[in-house]
């Protein structure tokens, strides 16, 4: 298709145009249908923002199980006015159109493809035209802002701009906590250049075992520059927004934004292979085994999505690697509920490479 | 039972809702000691002639001391009347089928209501076991409670967790209180079927605990529907013998307020208001190969994507290989 209307100020466009009409028809549904277009959790983001703006914990909300962070960016939906109680979904759904616009830079660049502009409009507009997408956003769930936090992380990567990516990984795990499976693919993916110097000249690991061991110099070659940028930058950015949002909010921050997910037994509306289990062993412990196999998951999940995929993928395919490490990570997670479906997505689009 | 601590009386009072007997009340009442003043009174509902008030006609007798009866009447304000006609009639509760895990309690009011004065109201209060649960968010939305006839939730309390499953659940259950949206009486030629009109609470079932055969039931009892009106000014309503305090609803509303009653008007006579509900559980039997199918498949999908991750690594490593021995020939 070499139509002359394909260009990418239209596309964007109309992605824009799609959240505006989205966003204008979910107020409506709000105002006049017992069924709400509104999701449940933007509420509780809304509510949660209400009491920071009046100086008070973000926990206060019960069901709040996030970063005090997105209480801070949501302050305006506190602020009189339809338009301001909208804000959240606004900003959500311009992360959408960044995020598209970072999936068409990453396509036509070297290191993502190379693609033509047309070619990577069209990959493009899989995410910018996407209803699905739109729906997600306009209806006020927060994973737009992860999604352009991770396609950032994916473009910083492929520029080199490794103090960045650092910081946007930090970032990312410090708002959902299982995006430190990207970490371990990209610090795997960034191999140094390959030397030019010719066989002969360059000494062999062997010639050097009279000063230190083999397993030693591979280590220190592993942790080449780019990757200690990489691990020190992303280190400081979460830790130091951890110690923030302690100093600020103490043991609540730690209980509803980590621990929670460690002990949660939610297993209504579960879709993963562990629902039925779950539910066993909650309801009926004397009935299953007494070695806890459940909270064993992790296990696989973590053996395949961060350690296996990465290694065996990420030099070929840092953007596939991705895919295939948040499927994995869905697939055997212990809880699956709608949303985490929503999360595949985005890594699909980036891996159209 | 009760202890009026006032009076240093001890009060004990019995209700039967019908005779021991088939043929009425054969009792014989003897005055044990002389100290003890034992009084027997016979009385029957009359019309009050005060709206607010109740009025009772009959005969009084103090055993061993008067020869006959006397004939007595008396009324007091009471707190709680039953709905004058004017204003209503009964109730019919039911569970629209299916009810699945989120049962909808219907309310069946056979004709239009009014209030019965000023500043009246008209309620629902439902005790819930902790197996059911009412979710107060979304009662909140004001579209939602218009279609369903409710103007809104007035008090809710007890065991509201959204989430929990009911083998975790601590208390009793919950209680609340709800206004209603109420249709006004048409005129008396239109009393058909067709004036009958409906309101609808969605309730929530928790998960309950796993069973043989994949069902298990739960008992919901009827709520009470009332008007709930202020009182004429200087009432004392204190004063009725059969005052009934600390039900649970009253004190959601101010001392000075009088209780019409809804008669619950089941479809065939029952002995007790209760419904029962079919709940979907796990089934218990068939639960055995759960644990060792979930963690067998669990297993069998790691070892198959790990395989295919080694063998693309394997051909990566093999690929490579083959690409040094021409450098070393040079």
């Amino acid at each position: 298709m070499s139509s002359p209307y394909f260009t990418p100020s239209r596309v964007f466009s109309s992605a824009i145009a799609l959240r505006v009409i989205f966003l204008l028809y979910g107020l409506l549904q709000d105002a006049y249908s017992p069924f709400k277009y509104t999701d449940i959790d933007y509420m509780v983001f809304t509510d949660a923002a209400r009491y920071v703006s009046q100086g008070l914990s973000p926990y206060e909300r019960e069901t709040y199980r996030y970063t005090p962070l997105l209480a801070w960016i949501l302050i305006p939906t506190s602020w009189p006015g339809t338009f301001w109680f909208s804000f959240g979904k606004v900003l959500f759904a311009i992360s959408d159109v960044v995020a598209g616009w970072f999936i068409l830079i990453i396509l036509q660049s070297p290191a993502g493809g190379a693609m033509t502009t047309k070619r990577a409009l069209k990959y493009a507009c899989i995410w910018l035209l996407n209803p699905m997408v739109a729906t997600i956003s306009t209806r006020g769930s927060s994973e737009g802002l992860l999604a352009v936090l991770v396609v950032a992380l994916l473009w910083a990567v492929t520029r080199r701009r490794i103090v960045l990516a650092g910081m946007l990984l930090g970032l990312s795990v410090h708002l959902k906590i299982y995006p430190f499976i990207y970490g371990a693919s990209i610090v795997w993916s960034l191999e140094s250049p390959p030397d030019c110097t010719p066989v002969q000249k360059r000494p062999t690991p062997r010639t050097e075992s009279t000063e230190r061991p083999v397993s030693i110099t591979i280590i220190l070659e592993f942790f080449n520059q780019s990757r200690t940028i990489l691990i020190i930058s992303s280190l400081i950015t979460f830790i130091s927004l951890n110690l923030l949002m302690y100093a600020i909010y103490s043991t609540p921050f730690l209980q509803h934004t980590f621990l929670y997910h460690l002990t949660r037994i939610d297993h209504r509306h579960n879709f993963s292979p562990y629902n039925t289990l779950l539910h066993l062993s909650s309801a009926a412990p004397d009935k299953v085994s007494s070695l806890k196999l459940e909270s064993l998951a992790f296990i696989p999940q973590l053996a395949i999505s961060a350690v296996l995929i990465p290694i065996a993928l990420s030099k070929k395919d840092l953007a596939g690697t991705m895919l295939a490490q948040t499927f994995a990570f869905v697939a055997f997670n212990k809880v699956c509920t709608s949303q985490t479906r929503v999360q595949l997505e985005k890594r699909h689009e980036g891996a159209y490479e | 039972m009760d202890y009026d601590a006032g009076s240093q009386e001890y009060i004990i009072t019995s209700f039967h809702h019908e005779s021991p007997d088939l043929e009425g009340w054969n009792e014989e009442i003897k005055c044990r000691r002389n100290s003890e003043k034992t009084e027997v009174g016979l009385f029957t509902y009359q019309q009050a002639l005060e709206p607010q008030e109740l009025s009772f006609e009959g005969y009084l007798t103090v055993i061993g001391e008067d020869k006959k009866p006397r004939p007595t009447r008396f009324s007091f304000p009471s707190r709680h009347h039953p709905v004058p006609p004017a204003s209503g009639s009964g109730f019919l509760t039911t569970f629209p089928k299916p009810t699945g895990l989120h049962p909808t309690l219907r309310l069946t009011f056979p004709h239009g209501v009014s209030p019965p004065g000023h500043g009246c109201a008209l309620h629902t209060y439902l005790t819930l076991p902790s197996s059911v649960f009412v979710d107060e968010y979304q009662l909140s939305s004001p579209n939602f409670l218009a279609a369903n006839n409710l103007r809104g939730v007035r008090a809710l309390s007890g065991e509201t967790d959204l989430e929990a499953p009911a083998w975790v659940t601590g208390k009793w259950g919950s209680t609340m209180l709800l206004e209603l949206a109420h249709h006004a009486r048409r005129q008396a030629r239109l009393e058909t079927t067709e004036s009958q009109w409906h309101v609808d609470i969605p309730l929530h079932l928790r998960y309950l605990p796993p069973a043989a055969g994949g069902a298990t039931s739960v008992d919901l009892p009827w709520p009470i529907v009332f008007w709930v009106c202020p009182a004429e000014e200087g009432s004392d309503l204190s004063g009725s013998p059969f005052d009934r305090i600390n039900l649970g609803y009253e004190v959601l509303f101010g001392p000075s307020t009088i209780f019409y009653h809804f008669q619950p008007q089941p479809k065939e006579p029952r002995r007790s208001l209760v419904e029962q509900l079919q709940v979907p559980v796990m089934d218990l039997p068939a639960s055995r190969w759960v644990e060792t199918g979930t963690v067998g498949v669990i297993i069998l999908g790691a070892l198959w994507v790990m395989w295919k991750s080694l063998r693309v690594s394997l051909n990566d490593w093999q690929s490579s290989k083959k690409t040094i021995p021409p450098r070393k020939v040079l």
